[in-house]
């Protein structure tokens, strides 16, 4: 029902209507713009049937059928009778002449406009004569029709799109009204209506953004004002990575930020801006809608912007949280107009490597190798037929018809272990135990989003699933997330509002940092095993210990997945705000937010009984249940007072912050379960012995007082100061508060007069910043005090000699520190942005230095101080620098084809200036046999890998003699480098072999439209990264793990292969080949990936129309379609942890290809 | 409309005021979480829960940083005295820092040594905390008599920390309750015997003498530790009469007084451990609490043969020159000193497990097939030792591990984890052992030597108490059913008969040390002995070195045998004690020079 004229009328009944209506509105005036009015009261026919019907019902009728408006005062129809009419394509004369006939009423009509009156009453004063009806055209710069532009009345819902050849007709427009014109990508443009009839506008391309308003530490600033090092992600490229987290989609976006991921469903990424500046938890603060949060429960549908704070300027104002680096996330809101409704959703099917990726040996060639190594232990008949484990605990190979392995002595009881008799048939070809735990995955992803508001109330609401499979069988996460945010306008000052996310995930926690993991036991796993036994049901696996007749080793990967298919973490998590904001004394904006957190998560760790397994098939099942709930509140006020002076511009903000969180868990354990069935696993249907729980608890508040200053001078001299105070609970008394200030500058030469007249040169700023940030989150709550704790396994002793059970004891657990303070990162940064080329190409280059004034670490102390845990002090210093450099280039050539490109890169140079404790590294990423193979050490880089120099292999006798002492040498081992100048081999020849952290990585995204098709693909790399690639500890010597082995053993230095760069095949443990750290572990972990290549088709206006939508877009993806890479496991994308990393163990690859199809449409 | 702007500008004025109100001091207090401070532990219970704590360091398996998943083991017990003396041979030859001790090659970086050496220094600290809580404790708390002996106590276990820091590594710092994280950088340059002694010779003068609890240090067990210290010194003269009051008077902590049991294998039977021949244990326990086992004998279960299902980790072997030791002389039934190794007994390395086998038939002493499984011999009630319970019998031999090991009926009164944890306690001095030390004293001071003849004799006869000899079995293939009164070998020993005062000094040295040998094999004492008798005149080198090349001498026999002793050696002056840790050097570094000093050679 259009426009209502309620001017005189009882306006709340309509009020509601009119609502309803919009969107109806807004089709029918897109349909009608071709229609010509100047006719109309002679062209609309009209149908009126009506009965006893009251005028307003009649005057509502023709409203409906008619682009006619009446006009009337609402208490002049109330005295007036019910009228009668029926008539066939009337004109409306006709039909007012007989309706009003009786009713003493006289009507004028103007254009469309119907007034209604009193006779000889005066004409009412209404607005009619000041709105207007509006047409106009639409093109881009180029001069091209631009279709589906939104044209709008400002502060109104009321609008239009504009048809295919970029006209529109927009009615009822009010003389004094703005209309804006809005199109994805293109600058908005609004245009005071100001007696035109005509409106004809040319959109330009949005300019690249710098006049974009950016949201920076508590305010927003004109993206061309910032003058700290500032990231500003190209959210649409970002999200063209089909991925349920927010994480991965970053990878490769900004400069400054290096990503590395698992590919394991919900496994978290590790994320570092600008290089690992402490030995302890490097994430980034990430705030999302200003409120703590984690990038990986996001997905990157829901973000509409995303900064990254990379410097003191701008990431000092957050203290002692933003040393890190600061990741600020403001999620999709709800926009002015009417409501649309908007699915995205694809689905996708990730494909493992195909063949024998971890190439191992099959069964003959395993035995080959094996018996060339160990010539003593076995295999003298060739290839087993069976393998075996009797009720008695022998276990064996047997050849067929072996009375042994009878069938019918097979027995399977999972109650009475003891008894069983299993039997297993040997794989003659050999098991692939890759191609066994990884299968084909399907992952699906769906978001439904409503939004919409008026210029007084704005509303968002969003439904999420995720639905990830891994290739890694029995590995998963569900994520569902519900989303709602809105603002309201009370009067014209205040804005009131909330944010509300929940997530729900749900996993089963699988990792791969750790050793034993599922794919390091596919390569432990000897190749004769099966998976089954000779029911088909239960799983084989190594069934004897003793290496005697080697069915020792490898832990059946296929079994550890399904038979803990029921493990799972799950987690909900409610964050959210409200906030106000008032407007006051025109410059002054107050605002308050609250936030709160609340968290909740469960977990259920079932430890099967290991029939199958040798080493611990005794060990009874157990099952842990543990629970763990968390809240935080975080309690943001803040003031700004915002003026402009002449040239001068000057925006002043300060603020307080009170920040407490807690968390608490507990856990029950109990053992013995009689079967394993999820639903039965309830924690007391377990044995009486053997009960276990327990409890945690941690409790922290963090109090802050922050001011910020920005001044500005004819745009052209930029100057910005914050300070922050921060308090935290975390310190003692002494030394809990810390300040943090920051001062930054810009200089904006496109401004000076000697460069406005270069016409390429569209925008150029220099911008230098220097200031602190601080970081606490390394120090345990209790760091401050000297405390003694108590724990069964700590400090309980038998002192009675009872030998079944124990007294409780106490012990110093923990020496305190009460002036440990904060970390103080001083950075430096300098930087310049430009634009040239008509705004084609935009480049942001900068170099930074930061450094740590007092590193939070661990007190080294001596043995001789007792074993409490040391405290954490301020001493030890990391330095990081490096840049980044990122550049985009964006070009229209024709109306169909445009074409964009960025890339970035981050380079950082790390280096431990300073450690504490007189001995000045400290060793750590501790391996299986081959012990410590880091070393942070003073004057290199974080993670170095320590250890031997391998210069060769021994040729042969003659070699080994004529090379210096060297501990097990001998012909066909490595030769170590003798680095130190003095005879023989030491650890004092030890060297650092490499380092995990790379020299720079890379990201390139590409974007193509053509018409309705768009094309993207986005590349990452990593060049100069090293690899401690501990896999091959388990598959090239025999010595240790002998039951998988790599096949390029088939070339190990022989006596008659002397030329070989394997080491020869020896049975025991060596110096000179595993049993120390040395580099031929260390691999050139360098890598070029490219993660996505996306074709997308979007239908076109004319299509949409007929199916009524605004958008839909399909589109086909290849994620990780290649890579190009010389390491030799399966990713040399690894994670790992701060101090220790770059360490492959075994890793759940992050680079399978994955093909999806997607959806994306609103209506 | 007016009214809704000022009541949110009221709310947000409020909640601004509000968050300043917030920033009181209070805000930003806040207390420990979980633990407790020394002012709540000062009174008498909690200083006693603070000396239980320093009891539960004797269980190495509690200390910082060490971890049996790691391939490092810590302890008391096997690996540096057993497997580095070649009594015993380790089993896992892959790795590196345990099969130094076999080689001799360790390293100061090695984690292992580090481990030891913070491991020993934590209960060393644990004993002070225990002197700084007693300290803090108000006088009206706790008797002076009770505070006695809670500082006794707590003296006695610095003083053994200490010792076994001194025995292993040498040159070492004494560490009391004066020193903190603060003053913690001691050098190790003077010799801490004395300071050993006093805190022995405290803990010996002011202990009660019957004690609570047997796991407590009582009065006997200071003067039995006390006169260790001495000895490994060489004051023979002021161990003895320690020794001999010992003996004359020392009763357990229960007040049983001290005499050997009757049967030998009762010593580490878990079921009768509380007994007149302890002195002081280790307490080890089965708690019921988990599969974790945390306050299990984990030590020696790794050494244990794997008796299906999985009671041990398979990782403990013997030497043949060890096992060889055991035979007897047929005719006098005392050991064979110098022939021992003339002719190897006979065994099954190599030999398939259906190959046929018989055991040694000439005579030995009885308690050979308690400290040693061999084929063919019961082992308890599991059965007889097949090839299978060897980890990796062609490289580790035909001889495992059988001390400290227990029935297979017990099964379900240990934990089972992936070996069985058991709660056998490990015996730091029995009175076998005061025995045996007196009679060596005896000898080294020039005092009676038929006395001490009279001391070996007691431990020889308890040894020849035929009931507890190993039997066969009723019924070889259902080992439950049972044992014959058959000895299950040839089992043959007796007293000296005036042998040591016959033939003089020497002789009655070299008998003496036998026996500790035989009697004590297995129980972490051979290395420390042979660190004692070298006392610099290089009897250690000779005597490893020898045993060394006995095991090698094998290599040309069965093929692959002991891999780990190629090129290993015992070097003179170095290797009777192992190397301060590197770690710990570089941490003690003052102005570019280490307060800790190396031992020589390292």
């Amino acid at each position: 029902m259009k426009m209502h004229q309620i001017i005189l009328g009882d306006k709340r009944s309509w009020i509601k209507k009119l609502r309803i209506m919009k969107l109806t509105v807004i089709l029918l005036f897109g349909s009608m713009v071709a229609m010509s009015a100047t006719t109309y009261s002679q062209t609309a026919k009209l149908n009126i049937s009506s009965k006893n019907a009251a005028l307003i019902d009649v005057f509502r009728n023709i409203e409906d059928q008619s682009e006619f408006y009446f006009y009337f005062n609402k208490e002049d129809l109330k005295t007036k009778e019910a009228v009668t009419v029926e008539m066939k394509d009337a004109q409306i004369n006709d039909v007012l002449d007989q309706v009003l006939a009786k009713t003493g009423l006289e009507y004028k009509i103007i254009d469309r406009y119907v007034v209604v009156k009193e006779k000889g009453s005066d004409e009412p004063v209404i607005t009619m004569q000041v709105a207007r009806k509006i047409t106009g055209k639409v093109t881009d710069t180029t001069g091209g029709a631009l279709p589906g532009v939104t044209v709008a009345i400002k502060g109104t819902t009321t609008g239009v799109i504009t048809d295919n050849n970029g006209n529109y007709s927009l009615s009822n427009v009010p003389d004094n009204a703005v209309l804006v014109f809005s199109f994805v990508g293109l600058k908005n443009q609004e245009i005071p209506v100001g007696g035109k009839s005509v409106i004809n506008v040319s959109m330009a391309e949005e300019a690249l953004g710098i006049e974009e308003v950016v949201v920076t530490g508590y305010s927003t600033q004109r993206k061309k004002d910032i003058t700290g090092a500032v990231a500003v992600v190209d959210v649409q490229s970002m999200k063209a990575m089909p991925s349920g987290s927010g994480v991965v989609a970053l990878q490769g976006q900004a400069s400054g930020v290096n990503i590395i991921s698992s590919g394991a469903p919900g496994a978290a990424s590790q994320i570092y801006i600008r290089g690992i500046g402490n030995f302890g938890n490097v994430a980034p603060l990430v705030l999302i809608d200003g409120v703590g949060g984690n990038l990986e429960d996001i997905s990157a549908n829901e973000i509409e912007s995303l900064q990254v704070l990379k410097d003191a300027g701008s990431a000092a104002i957050y203290g002692v949280r933003g040393s890190n680096g600061v990741i600020i996330v403001t999620t999709k809101k709800g926009k002015t107009g009417a409501p649309t409704v908007s699915y995205d959703a694809y689905a996708g099917l990730q494909l493992p490597f195909s063949g024998n990726p971890l190439n191992m040996a099959n069964t003959e060639e395993y035995i080959k190798l094996f018996k060339s190594a160990i010539p003593y232990h076995g295999f003298d008949n060739g290839i087993p037929d069976y393998m075996y484990r009797s009720g008695s605990g022998a276990a064996a190979w047997a050849m067929a018809g072996d009375p042994a392995v009878d069938p019918a002595k097979y027995k399977y009881d999972p109650i009475t272990l003891g008894t069983n008799y299993i039997i297993a048939k040997v794989n003659k070809q050999g098991t692939n135990w890759y191609q066994e735990i990884f299968k084909p995955a399907v992952t699906s992803n769906q978001d439904l989003t409503v939004s919409g508001g008026t210029e007084k109330a704005k509303y968002l609401l969003s439904l999420g699933y995720l639905d990830q499979k891994g290739t890694l069988i029995e590995t998963y996460l569900k994520r569902y997330s519900f989303k709602v945010n809105t603002e309201y306008n009370v009067g014209k000052h205040i804005r009131i509002g909330e944010n509300l996310y929940i997530i729900r995930k749900a996993g089963n926690g699988y990792t791969n940092t750790s050793e034993s993991n599922a794919v390091s036991n596919a390569m432990l796993i000897n190749p004769l095993f099966p998976v089954y036994d000779i029911s088909g049901k239960q799983f084989a696996g190594a069934y004897s210990y003793p290496i005697t007749t080697m069915l020792a080793y490898g832990s059946n990967p296929v079994a550890n997945q399904k038979l803990t298919n029921n493990n799972y973490d799950h987690s909900l998590q409610l964050t959210g705000n409200i906030y106000a904001e008032i407007s006051f004394l025109k410059h002054f904006v107050a605002r308050t937010s609250m936030g709160l957190s609340l968290g909740n998560s469960e977990g259920s760790g079932f430890a099967y009984n290991r029939y199958f397994d040798a080493q611990s098939f005794a060990v009874p099942n157990n099952l842990t249940l543990s629970m763990g709930n968390s809240w935080s509140y975080l309690f943001t006020n803040t003031l700004k007072y915002e003026n402009t002076f002449g040239d001068h511009k000057l925006s002043v903000l300060a603020g307080s912050e009170a920040n407490e969180g807690m968390s608490k868990s507990v856990y029950g354990y109990r053992q013995n379960f009689l079967v394993s069935d999820a639903d039965y696993l309830l924690l007391q249907n377990g044995s009486i012995d053997g009960i276990q729980n327990g409890s945690g608890k941690s409790h922290g508040t963090l109090f802050s007082l922050f001011g910020r200053a920005d001044y500005s001078y004819l745009d052209k001299y930029l100057l910005a100061l914050t300070i922050r105070r921060d308090g935290s609970s975390s310190f003692g008394p002494k030394s809990r508060y810390g300040y943090f200030p920051s001062v930054s500058v810009g200089w904006r030469l496109s401004g000076e007069s000697f460069l406005k007249n270069i016409s390429w040169l569209n925008d150029l700023k220099i911008r230098a910043s220097y200031g602190q940030a601080g970081n606490a989150s390394n120090v345990n709550p209790n760091n401050a005090y000297s405390v003694f704790g108590t724990g069964v396994g700590k400090s309980y002793y038998d002192i009675a000699g009872s030998n079944n059970s124990s007294t409780q004891g106490f012990y110093a657990s923990q020496l305190g520190n009460d002036l440990t303070s904060w970390e103080k990162d001083i950075i430096t940064n300098f930087g310049l942005d430009g634009t040239i080329l008509n705004n084609k190409i935009e480049f942001s280059a900068e170099y930074y230095k930061k450094s740590i004034e007092g590193l939070l670490f661990d007190q080294q102390l001596l043995a001789t101080a007792g074993g409490a845990a040391a405290p954490k002090v301020n001493i030890g210093d990391i330095q990081n620098n490096g840049l980044d450099i990122s550049v985009t280039y964006r070009d229209k050539f024709s109306k169909d084809l445009s074409f964009n490109i960025t890339a970035n890169i981050t380079s950082y140079n790390n280096k431990v200036v300073s450690i504490p404790g007189q001995a000045g590294y400290f060793d750590t990423g501790a391996l299986r046999g081959v012990g410590n193979v880091v070393r942070n050490q003073v004057g290199h880089p974080v993670g170095a890998f320590f250890g031997y120099k391998v210069i060769g292999i021994f040729k042969d006798a003659a070699a080994v003699a004529a090379a210096p002492a060297q501990l097990d040498k001998r012909p066909g081992v490595f030769q170590y480098d003798d680095t130190d100048g003095k005879p023989g081999i030491t650890a004092a020849d030890r060297v650092f072999m490499g380092s995990p952290n790379p020299d720079y990585t890379y990201g390139v995204n590409i974007g193509l439209n053509y018409k309705n098709f768009d094309f993207s693909t986005v590349f990452y790399g990593s060049q100069g990264n090293e690899i401690f690639n501990q896999t091959k500890f388990y598959t090239y010597f025999t010595s240790f793990f002998q039951c998988g082995l790599n096949r390029n053993l088939l070339n190990a230095w022989s006596p008659t292969n002397t030329g070989s760069d394997i080491p020869v095949l020896l049975s025991t443990a060596s110096f000179s080949e595993n049993t120390v750290p040395n580099s031929w572990f260390i691999e050139d972990g360098s890598f070029f990936k490219c993660r996505l290549i996306t074709l997308g088709y979007t239908l076109p206006p004319s299509v949409l129309k007929k199916l009524t939508l605004q958008k839909l877009r399909v589109y086909l993806q290849a994620v990780n379609p290649f890579q190009i890479t010389k390491y030799s496991g399966l990713d040399p994308e690894i994670p790992g942890s701060t101090s220790a990393f770059g360490i492959d163990v075994g890793n759940y690859p992050n680079n399978q290809r994955q093909f999806n199809a997607g959806i994306s449409l609103s209506f | 409309m007016k009214k809704i702007y000022f009541k949110i500008t009221y709310a947000v004025c409020l909640m601004t005021m509000l968050s300043f109100i917030s920033c009181t001091k209070s805000y930003l207090d806040i207390k420990p979480i979980g633990s407790v401070s020394v002012a709540i532990l000062a009174n008498k219970t909690g200083v006693n829960k603070v000396l239980i704590g320093a009891y539960a360091t004797l269980e190495t398996n509690h200390s910082n940083n060490v971890g049996y998943g790691d391939g490092y083991w810590v302890g008391y017990g096997p690996f540096y005295s057993d497997i580095a003396s070649h009594e015993a041979i380790w089993g896992f030859q892959y790795e590196p820092n345990t099969n130094s001790f076999e080689r001799h090659d360790g390293q100061p970086s090695y984690k292992v040594f580090a481990y030891h050496w913070v491991n020993f220094y934590y209960g060393v600290q644990a004993a002070n905390d225990v002197l700084r809580v007693l300290a803090a404790v108000p006088t009206d708390q706790l008797t002076a008599a009770e505070a006695l002996q809670i500082k006794a106590e707590a003296t006695f276990l610095r003083a053994l920390h200490h010792f076994r820091l001194k025995k292993t590594f040498g040159n070492v710092p004494y560490i009391d309750e004066t020193i903190t994280a603060n003053n913690c950088n001691v050098s190790n340059a003077t010799s801490i015997w004395p300071k050993i002694e006093a805190d022995f010779k405290f803990a010996a003068d002011n202990l009660d003498e019957t004690k609570a609890d047997v796991g407590r240090a009582n009065k006997w067990a200071a003067k039995a530790f006390l006169a260790e210290v001495y000895m490994q010194q060489g004051k023979y003269s002021d161990a003895l009469p320690l020794l001999t009051s010992c003996i004359t008077n020392g009763v357990t902590q229960k007040g049983l007084k001290y005499a050997l049991v009757a049967n030998y294998p009762d010593i580490l039977n878990f079921r009768k451990e509380a007994n007149s021949e302890q002195v002081f244990a280790i307490q080890f326990t089965f708690d019921g609490t988990s599969v974790a086992a945390p306050n299990g004998n984990w030590e020696y279960a790794v050494i244990q043969p794997v008796t299906p299902p999985n009671q041990g980790g398979g990782g403990g072997f013997c030497s043949f020159d060890m096992v060889n030791a055991f035979k007897t002389d047929a005719v006098t039934g005392l050991p064979m000193f110098d022939t021992y190794n003339d002719v190897n007994m006979t065994n099954d390395q190599g030999l398939g497990l259906n190959d046929p086998f018989t055991p040694y038939a000439g005579t030995v002493d009885p308690r050979l097939d308690f400290t040693v499984v061999r084929r063919g011999i019961p082992y308890f009630d599991w059965g007889l030792y097949n090839v299978n319970w060897a980890y990796d019998q062609p490289e580790t031999g035909p001889y495992s591990w059988k001390k400290f090991s227990f029935n297979k009926a017990d099964l379900a009164a240990v934990q089972a984890n992936w070996v069985a944890v058991s709660p056998i306690n490990v015996p730091l001095i029995r009175f076998a052992d005061i025995l045996l030390r007196a009679a060596e004293c005896l000898v080294e001071t020039g005092g009676s030597l038929s006395t001490a003849e009279g001391y070996v004799n007691q431990v020889r006869q308890r040894a020849a108490n035929q009931s507890a000899w190993v039997k066969t079995y009723v019924n070889n293939s259902s080992p439950a059913l049972g044992f014959t009164n058959t000895p299950a070998a040839n089992y043959f020993i007796s007293p000296y008969t005036g042998q040591f005062t016959a033939n003089g000094a020497t002789y009655a040295r070299k008998a003496i040390r036998f026996e500790r040998r035989l009697e004590l094999a297995l129980e972490s004492k051979r290395f420390f002995d042979l660190q004692r008798w070298d006392a610099g005149s290089g009897s250690m080198a000779t005597e490893l070195n020898r045993i060394l090349d006995h095991s090698r001498s094998f290599m040309t026999i069965y093929k692959g045998i002991y891999p780990n002793m190629v090129g290993a050696k015992f070097t003179k002056g170095k290797n009777e004690v192992f190397p301060i840790p590197q770690s710990q050097i570089d941490l003690s570094m003052v102005e570019g020079k280490p307060v800790l000093v190396q031992n020589p050679g390292y």
